[in-house]
C-alpha cells in the first residue's frame, strides 16, 4: 500500500517588511532625500568645516582641502580666544536662555489674562479686539525691529518724548528723559545683570508676542465646559478658585506645548538684537544666533562659525529634549 | 487606489533625484559664462583689446554707487552710456549693489565660480579677496597700461606687490564745515578743541563700534602708529591712546560722538552739527543742503599732520569670467582721463590720474588729505583691526573707560587673533 501524502502549500518566504512599512517607506522617500540633500548634508559638512581652518578659497570646487585644525575651534569659543571684542560665550549662553525664559514667561502670562478677559461673557466687540491685537504678528519683522529702534532712540524716539511729557507735567528736568536705552552700559537694577537694552528688547518682543499666546489661550478656553465652572461656583469657589482649579487645566495641554515653541522661537529670535541693539551695550545683548552671522558675515572665520553652530546645535538639542519630556509631563484634565 | 499611490511615490522620487543629479545654474547675472575653473597664468601676455578698437561681447558688472548721495550714480551712468555709443557691439548687464552687501555678496559668489565680470568699489576688501583668489591678478593685464595713474593709486592696487584693481579714484576722509558758522578753519586740535569749548560751533564725529576707519587720522596727530613691519599691533606703545583721550575731552567739551553714521550726516545736512570730518562720498548730498559748504584736511596734532587712511577705488575683475580681457579692456576705458574728469566734475571724486587738474576746491580739500594720508594697509593682519579698535573707541567714548587700557586690551586682543 503506497502511502499518499497531500503536499502541504509552499511557505511564501518570510519578508523583512510588509506591505504597508514597504509603502510608508515609499510615501517617505522624497521628502528624506530632500532633506538628506538640504538638511543632512550641509549639517555633516559643517561638522567636518568645524575641525578644519576654511577659507573662501575652499569654496572652489577641485580646491584644496582646508587645513585641519582638530578641535581648535572648539577650544577658542569655550575659552574666549577669538579676538573678537565683546565675545564671551558663556555670558552669552546664559544671557540667550535668560531672553527666551524671561519672554516665553511673560507672553504666556498676559496672553491667558488677556485671553481670560476676552472671554468674558457679554463683552462687546470681541472680534474687533481680536483682530486688532493679531496686527503685530502680520508686520515684517525688520519693520518691527527698525520701528522699536525708533521709538526708543534717546534724543527723538516716541518713548523718550512722552516721557518727557509726562516728566513736564511733574516738573522734572528734561535730562531725566533723556535716557539712553539702547546703548546704556549701566544695568538699571542693582544686582541684577541686565541693561536698559534688554528691557528695550523685552518690551519690543512682548508686544510682538503675547497675540499668538491670547489666541492659543482663547481656543483653549472655548472648550472648557460651562458646567464645570457652574458646578465649581456652586461648590462655593471663588473667582481666584476656578481659574486654579478649572481653567488652568484645560489650558495647560493648549499652552504648555506652544510655550515650548515660544522658547525655542524666541532663543533663535535674530531679527531684534540684530537691527534693534545690534548686540550693544558691548555684546551684552549678543544672541547665539546674531553672533553666528557675525562669525560668517563680519569676522569671516567660516570654520569658528561651523563650531559654533554646532555648538549651538547640542544646546537646542539639550533645550528640545527638556522640553518634550516636559511636554510628555503634560496632564490632561479628563472631566 | 494605493497601487496608484505608490506609483505617484515612485515618480516623486525619481523627479527629485534627477532634479538634484542634474544640479543649478551658477548665479550668473545674464550674459555671463562662468567657467569652472581659473585660467592658469602663462607667461607670454594675454592677447589685449587693441589700443582703439571697439570692444564687443557682454559684460556682467556691479556699482555701489545708488548707496552714496546719487551723483556718482550719475557720473557713471553718463560714462557707461558713451561707452555703449562708441561700441555698439557691447552688451552691459548693470546691477547696483548696496555697499553693505557687495563684498560678502560678491565673495560668495566668486567663490564658487560665479559673480559678475568685474565690479567698482573701495579697496577695503582688496588684501583679503587677492588672498582668498576672488579677484584676478592682473599685473599682465595692466602692463604698461597705468602710465598716468599716481604712485598712490597704483600702490593702492597692488598686494604683495601685484597689481588686483584697475584704479579710478582716491579717496580719505576730511573735515568738512558750514562756512557761514566755521569762519576760522581749525588748523590744530588745540584750536578744534578750544573751539569747541567756548561754544563757537558745534562739531559731530562717527563714533560708534564702526568709527575706527572716521577716527583714525587722529592717530598720527598725536604720534600713533598701528603695526611694526611685521604686522604686530603697536598701538600701545604711545600716540594713540593720547588721541583717543583727545576725543574723549573733545566729548566732554560739548562735542558729538554719534553711534550711527546717518545721525552725524543727517546732523550736518540740517544745520545742527557745524564741522563733521566724512568722505568725499556723502558731498554730493552736503553740497545740496549745506549753503557754504567747505574742506579742509583734519587738524593738525601735538606730534604732526593728521593721517587718515586713504585709499583706492577702482574695479575688480573676477578670476570666473569668460572676459577677462575684455573686462580689463573696460575697466580701463571707464577709468580713462576723460571717464575720471566725469567723475570728479560730477561726483567730486579724487583722481587716480595725475594729468587731471582739480578746479573745484571741496575737491582739492580732499586730494590734500589723500596727499597727507596713510595708505591702506593691505596685510591680512588688519582684518583684525576694526572691530578692536572700533570698540576700543566705544568704550573710552561711552563708558569713560581709560584710553591707555582700551588700547592695551585693543592691542592685545588684535595680536591674539593675528597669532602674534
Amino acid at each position: 500500500m503506497t502511502a499518499v501524502s497531500s503536499p502541504l502549500p509552499a511557505r511564501k518566504p518570510r519578508q523583512l517588511l510588509g506591505a504597508d512599512a514597504r509603502t510608508a517607506i515609499l510615501y517617505l522617500s522624497p521628502a528624506f532625500i530632500v532633506m538628506g540633500l538640504i538638511t543632512f548634508y550641509p549639517l555633516l559638512f559643517q561638522v567636518y568645516m568645524s575641525f578644519t581652518d576654511f577659507g573662501l578659497r575652499n569654496l572652489r570646487p577641485g580646491a584644496e582641502a582646508p587645513p585641519f585644525v582638530g578641535i581648535d575651534n572648539y577650544v577658542k569659543i569655550l575659552s574666549n580666544n577669538l579676538g573678537i571684542p565683546n565675545f564671551h560665550f558663556i555670558r552669552m549662553l546664559f544671557f540667550n536662555i535668560w531672553w527666551a525664559f524671561s519672554n516665553v514667561v511673560i507672553h504666556v502670562i498676559l496672553g491667558v489674562a488677556i485671553a481670560v478677559m476676552l472671554n468674558t461673557p457679554g463683552l462687546r466687540l470681541k472680534r474687533i479686539y481680536r483682530a486688532v491685537y493679531i496686527l503685530p504678528v502680520v508686520i515684517p519683522p525688520i519693520i518691527v525691529a527698525t520701528v522699536w529702534r525708533n521709538m526708543f532712540d534717546t534724543d527723538n524716539g516716541a518713548v523718550n518724548n512722552l516721557l518727557s511729557t509726562i516728566g513736564g507735567v511733574f516738573n522734572l528736568p528734561e535730562s531725566a528723559s533723556q535716557i539712553n536705552w539702547l546703548r546704556d552700559v549701566n544695568d538699571p537694577i542693582p544686582l541684577v545683570p541686565l541693561p536698559l537694552a534688554y528691557f528695550a528688547l523685552l518690551t519690543a518682543n512682548t508686544w510682538l508676542g503675547w497675540p499668538l499666546n491670547s489666541v492659543v489661550a482663547t481656543g483653549a478656553l472655548q472648550s472648557i465646559p460651562g458646567e464645570l465652572y457652574e458646578a465649581a461656583e456652586m461648590d462655593g469657589a471663588n473667582a481666584w478658585q476656578r481659574f486654579r482649579t478649572v481653567t488652568v487645566p484645560f489650558l495647560r495641554p493648549a499652552m504648555l506645548p506652544y510655550a515650548i515653541y515660544g522658547f525655542v522661537v524666541t532663543f533663535n529670535l535674530f531679527y531684534l538684537s540684530y537691527f534693534m541693539t545690534a548686540g550693544q551695550p558691548f555684546g551684552r545683548t549678543e544672541l547665539l544666533v546674531t553672533q553666528a552671522f557675525r562669525l560668517v558675515n563680519e569676522q569671516r572665520l567660516y570654520g569658528v562659525a561651523a563650531a559654533f553652530a554646532v555648538f549651538m546645535f547640542f544646546i537646542l538639542l539639550t533645550i528640545t529634549i527638556i522640553t518634550n519630556k516636559l511636554a510628555k509631563a503634560t496632564a490632561r484634565y479628563d472631566a | 487606489m494605493t497601487k496608484h499611490l505608490r506609483l505617484l511615490a515612485i515618480i516623486a522620487s525619481v523627479a527629485i533625484l534627477i532634479a538634484a543629479c542634474t544640479g543649478t545654474e551658477a548665479t550668473t547675472a545674464p550674459g555671463t559664462d562662468a567657467p569652472a575653473t581659473v585660467a592658469p597664468a602663462t607667461d607670454a601676455p594675454p592677447a589685449s583689446e587693441p589700443a582703439g578698437a571697439a570692444l564687443e561681447g557682454t559684460l556682467t558688472l556691479w556699482h555701489t554707487y545708488s548707496s552714496g548721495a546719487g551723483t556718482e550714480l550719475d557720473a557713471l551712468n553718463e560714462i557707461l552710456d558713451e561707452v555703449r555709443a562708441e561700441n555698439p557691439g557691447l552688451t552691459l548687464n548693470v546691477l547696483e549693489v548696496p555697499f553693505n552687501d557687495v563684498f560678502n555678496k560678491y565673495n560668495a559668489d566668486a567663490a564658487t565660480g560665479a559673480g559678475p565680470d568685474l565690479f567698482i568699489a573701495p579697496n577695503d576688501s582688496l588684501g583679503f579677496q587677492a588672498r582668498e583668489g576672488v579677484i584676478a591678478d592682473l599685473e599682465m593685464y595692466l602692463a604698461g597700461n597705468l602710465g598716468d595713474i599716481t604712485d598712490t593709486a597704483v600702490e593702492g592696487s597692488k598686494v604683495d606687490g601685484m597689481l588686483y584693481m584697475v584704479p579710478e579714484s582716491l579717496k580719505a576722509v576730511a573735515m568738512y564745515y558750514n562756512a557761514d558758522t566755521v569762519t576760522t578753519v581749525p588748523a590744530t586740535t588745540q584750536e578744534l578743541l578750544d573751539a569747541v569749548s567756548a561754544g563757537t560751533y558745534t562739531a559731530g564725529f562717527f563714533g560708534g563700534a564702526n568709527g575706527a576707519y572716521h577716527n583714525f587720522g587722529w592717530w598720527a596727530a598725536f604720534g600713533g602708529q598701528l603695526m611694526d613691519e611685521t604686522g604686530t599691533c603697536i598701538a600701545d606703545q604711545g600716540g594713540v591712546a593720547e588721541a583717543h583721550a583727545y576725543l574723549a575731552e573733545l566729548q566732554a567739551a560739548g562735542a558729538k560722538f554719534f553711534p550711527n553714521y546717518d545721525d552725524m550726516a543727517n546732523g550736518f545736512k540740517d544745520g545742527s552739527l557745524d564741522l563733521i570730518i566724512d568722505g568725499p562720498w556723502a558731498s554730493g548730498g552736503y553740497r545740496e543742503t549745506v549753503a557754504n559748504l567747505g574742506v579742509a584736511p583734519m587738524p593738525a596734532g601735538p606730534a604732526g599732520p593728521a593721517q587718515p587712511l586713504s585709499g583706492v577705488d577702482g574695479w575688480y575683475i573676477n578670476p570666473n569670467s569668460a572676459n577677462i580681457e575684455l573686462a580689463v579692456a573696460f575697466a580701463l576705458r571707464t577709468t580713462d582721463q576723460s571717464a575720471q574728469q566725469i567723475f570728479v566734475d560730477k561726483a567730486g571724486h579724487i583722481p587716480a590720474n595725475a594729468n587731471i587738474a582739480i578746479t573745484d576746491p571741496l575737491t582739492q580739500g580732499f586730494a590734500d588729505a589723500v596727499a597727507t594720508g596713510f595708505p591702506r594697509p593691505q596685510v591680512k593682519e588688519l582684518d583684525n583691526f576694526w572691530g578692536n579698535f572700533g570698540n576700543a573707541l566705544q568704550q573710552v567714548l561711552e563708558t569713560d573707560a581709560d584710553a591707555t587700557t582700551a588700547i592695551a586690551t585693543a592691542c592685545s586682543e588684535m595680536n591674539t587673533a593675528n597669532g602674534k
